[in-house]
């Protein structure tokens, strides 16, 4: 049984707890205390797959190419003044590991040289607020297509 | 017209009121009555919430006018009362039917030693 899905996500919550001076990581936890703080959570997130646009005669179990795009967010409370460089940082160090990992990459998704899977950053957004501090989040996607076989469930 | 000052927060002041010390501009530490109005606040990013407080506290202006504390002063003030210390960060007044200028200002603080 392989479920890329699954690996995907699991690899992925090992690779954000690596980041530096993080205190918690989650998955799908949506609530936070603030002595978790910093925290990163990785939510599960949707994927599409190509069987809408398929018109083949293929088996209803032939592999799909799947794209599904998983949340990654992280939140800080800190100085105010200092927010922004500290959610800079952690959004340097949780691009690098994430399209550098070698197991997401070459074992899990097989980018490049090792298949036709794809791991691409899309984007993030920031959120800002106040607690008894400064408060800041900021939410990344990514991008991981794959294949997707249903006979290895 | 009622004296809301009197009729109204006097007695408030009287039974929740919290001793404080109150660091601002050129009226230096004065001494002041405050209610502690610290918040349970709730950030929301994504679906993700983070749960933590809202710091507050609420003066009356009659009583920081009369210690020499102007609008002024209010900002980056220091703030001590229940045991810890805050720095104002903001602030909100809150008239009173008889005016804004015998009603109250609600401080909005952060923690004093992360600046």
């Amino acid at each position: 049984m392989a479920d890329v899905r699954e690996d995907i996500l699991a690899r992925l919550l090992e690779v954000v707890a690596t980041i530096p001076n993080i205190r918690s990581a989650h998955r799908n936890n949506i609530d936070i205390t603030e002595d978790q703080l910093p925290a990163v959570i990785v939510l599960d997130g949707d994927e599409e797959s190509d069987g809408a646009s398929d018109v083949s005669m293929k088996q209803s179990h032939r592999p799909y190419n799947v794209q599904m795009t998983p949340g990654i967010i992280v939140q800080v409370q800190d100085n105010n003044v200092e927010l922004g460089s500290v959610v800079t940082a952690f959004r340097q160090e949780l691009i690098k590991r994430v399209l550098t990992d070698t197991e997401l990459n070459e074992q899990i998704v097989k980018t490049g040289r090792f298949g036709n899977g794809a791991i691409r950053y899309l984007g993030c957004q920031t959120d800002v607020g106040w607690t008894r501090s400064g408060f800041a989040a900021l939410t990344a996607q990514f991008l991981f297509k794959y294949t997707f076989r249903p006979e290895q469930l | 017209m009622i004296d809301y000052s009197a009729m109204l927060y006097d007695p408030i002041y009287a039974e929740l009121g919290v001793e404080a010390t109150l660091t601002a501009g050129a009226a230096g530490e004065v001494a002041i009555t405050v209610i502690d109005d610290t918040r349970p606040k709730t950030n929301t990013s994504g679906s993700v919430e983070v749960r933590s407080v809202g710091p507050g506290a609420v003066a009356r202006i009659p009583e920081l006018a009369g210690k020499g504390v102007a609008r002024g002063d209010y900002m980056d003030a220091v703030l001590a009362f229940n045991g810890r210390t805050w720095t104002v960060r903001s602030y909100e007044l809150r008239g009173s039917p008889n005016g804004e200028d015998v009603g109250e200002v609600r401080f909005l603080l952060k923690e004093a030693a992360i600046g």
